[in-house]
């Protein structure tokens, strides 16, 4: 009747049997803790979907101004006399002269009179004869190659020309990189505080488990069972509470995200881009669920060692 | 293979419930434990199953010291003692099936071997009609021979058993104690606490342990039993 051999089994747990020792499955707990780690994982989709917008920002704003400068030669001395056009674009053309002949410079663009018409339309208006009325000053767009050393050019500019102006675009630079850099620092502390609040959720919830089944906790150490045995057994039971609740709440996010963009609008702005994710991003947010489910089995496997190894 | 040396137990700061707990007991014996009610039966049989470690003294079990063992070593000793509760300790949410399977399934059995074994022990203890019906839908006798059946699946090395007719008819604990009777006939060690003096008596030719006053006596049956028990109750 016992002849009984041992045989081996699947992660200590015999295969075939897929059963919980405990009566995990009616906890009635089970859907609060859910809904809880389903609402973390909304925060989590909405701060990575915040970080991936900001950063698209930043992109948007930065780009094409890192390693390029504007060179402006006003329309006026150094006593505040206003040149004539003629001047101007006599210094315009010995500075363009200039860079063109200096080394690191991938191209030298003088805005054209047109360019400079629009950008004063909404003072002067579309009249053609404002530009032959008034001096206007000249602007010059510079791209620099990688290694210029850009304060050795605007010296020499300033041999040339000594009002010029060299702007290099530091300060509105810093302006949206210090923005974003907070909003971002936001967002990660956003999803820090949904991290720590799921570990924390989750060993609330092991050690109040684990405290209702205390005597059939006692009773399979009695009968033999080791800590890691039961340990298993609680971490898959967590992991699967979490991966429910976490792909609840991130499909939840996705498409409060998706909904929210379609609201604001679909068209596209020079300082707001449309937001949109791409392959990379799409994968993090879809991995959510498994990062989370991980995260809330590492934590059952630790506060369950943590409370087996107190008991006798 | 199992010795209690000056070993005494007491709950948080309260008094000792077991003074100077001494006996040594052979593999392969057959005791009951008896004495009147509070004098630490329970207490001694959760020390006997490690369920508790004592508060001072040496117990040692299959020639292991208990206070030196690892907690993996302690489990492996565990896996060799069966224990029937006073109160069952059924698991509710598992059938009787599953529960009677669950040492085995601790311990890493095939299925088909848990199929096997647990089907065949079910129907020689009378449950063969009952193995997916949950531990609250049984009588109380039945729960009881769930329990006994769940004690001795591993065939273990010591069977513990409190109070296990307390729940039944005289025949029917005639019979249980037969079934002890027959595993220790095997090479189980069985101790058996109880207050069924009548059913004990059927079974005089096995010694006795008598615990009063926190101090355990092991008598012999017949005269001396009568004796001692006489000045206890």
């Amino acid at each position: 009747m016992f002849r009984l051999k041992k045989r081996e089994s699947f992660l200590g747990v015999s295969v075939g049997k897929r059963q919980y020792d405990l009566p995990l499955n009616k906890d009635k707990g089970n859907n609060f803790l859910i809904l809880l780690i389903a609402l973390m994982s909304v925060m989590g989709v909405l701060a990575l979907c915040g970080s991936f917008a900001l950063s698209e920002m930043k992109t948007r704003w930065t780009s094409g101004l890192e390693n390029k400068a504007t060179i402006e030669i006003p329309a006026q001395d150094e006593n505040g006399v206003l040149l004539s056009n003629a001047i101007i674009e006599d210094i315009a053309i010995t500075v363009t002269d200039l860079l063109e002949t200096q080394p690191n410079i991938e191209n030298v663009e003088r805005l054209s009179d047109g360019e400079i018409a629009a950008l004063i339309s909404p003072w002067l208006g579309d009249s053609d004869k404002a530009l032959e009325q008034f001096p206007i000053p000249a602007l010059i767009t510079v791209h620099f190659a990688k290694g210029a050393d850009s304060d050795l050019i605007a010296e020499r500019i300033k041999n040339v020309a000594p009002t010029a102006i060299l702007d290099r675009h530091e300060s509105w630079l810093a302006d949206v990189l210090e923005f974003t850099g907070t909003l971002k620092a936001v967002a990660i502390g956003v999803t820090f505080i949904v991290l720590f609040t799921t570990i924390v959720s989750v060993a609330g919830a092991v050690q109040s488990r684990m405290a209702v089944y205390h005597e059939e906790l006692e009773l399979l150490h009695i009968m033999g069972a080791a800590d890691s045995y039961i340990t298993r057994q609680i971490q898959r039971y967590m992991m699967g509470i979490c991966l429910k609740g976490a792909v609840i709440g991130t499909f939840t996010g996705i498409t409060m995200v998706l909904i929210g963009t379609w609201l604001a609008g679909s068209g596209e702005s020079a300082l707001i881009p449309r937001f949109t994710l791409s392959g990379v991003q799409w994968i993090i947010l879809l991995l959510l669920p498994c990062f989370i489910g991980i995260i809330g089995m590492g934590t059952a496997r630790h506060t369950t060692l943590r409370n087996l190894r107190q008991m006798a | 293979m199992i010795k209690f040396e000056h070993v005494g137990l007491r709950y948080g700061v309260g008094p000792e419930v077991l003074t100077d707990v001494n006996f040594k007991l052979e593999p392969g014996s057959f005791h009951f434990l008896s004495g009147p009610s509070g004098a630490g039966k329970t207490s001694l049989l959760s020390l006997l199953y490690l369920g508790r470690r004592p508060t001072r003294g040496l117990i040692s079990m299959f020639g292991r010291d208990v206070g030196q063992l690892s907690r993996t070593e302690l489990k492996d000793i565990r896996q060799n003692i069966g224990v029937v509760f006073q109160d069952f300790r059924l698991l509710n949410h598992m059938s009787a099936f599953d529960n009677i399977a669950l040492p085995l399934r601790i311990m890493g059995h095939s299925e088909h071997e848990i199929q096997e074994n647990v089907g065949e022990l079910m129907e020689w203890v009378g449950l063969g009609d009952h193995t997916q019906m949950l531990p609250p839908t049984l009588s109380g006798g039945q729960q009881q021979r769930v329990a006994i059946a769940r004690a001795v699946i591993t065939r273990p090395r010591l069977l513990v058993a409190d109070e296990p007719t307390g729940n039944l008819d005289d025949e029917a604990g005639l019979r249980l104690l037969t079934l002890f009777d027959q595993l220790n006939r095997m090479g189980t060690s069985v101790i058996i606490a109880s207050h069924n003096m009548p059913l004990m008596e059927k079974f005089s030719q096995h010694r006795r342990l008598l615990l009063n006053n926190g101090k355990v006596d092991i008598v012999t049956p017949n005269i001396e039993i009568k004796q001692k028990l006489e000045g206890m109750f």
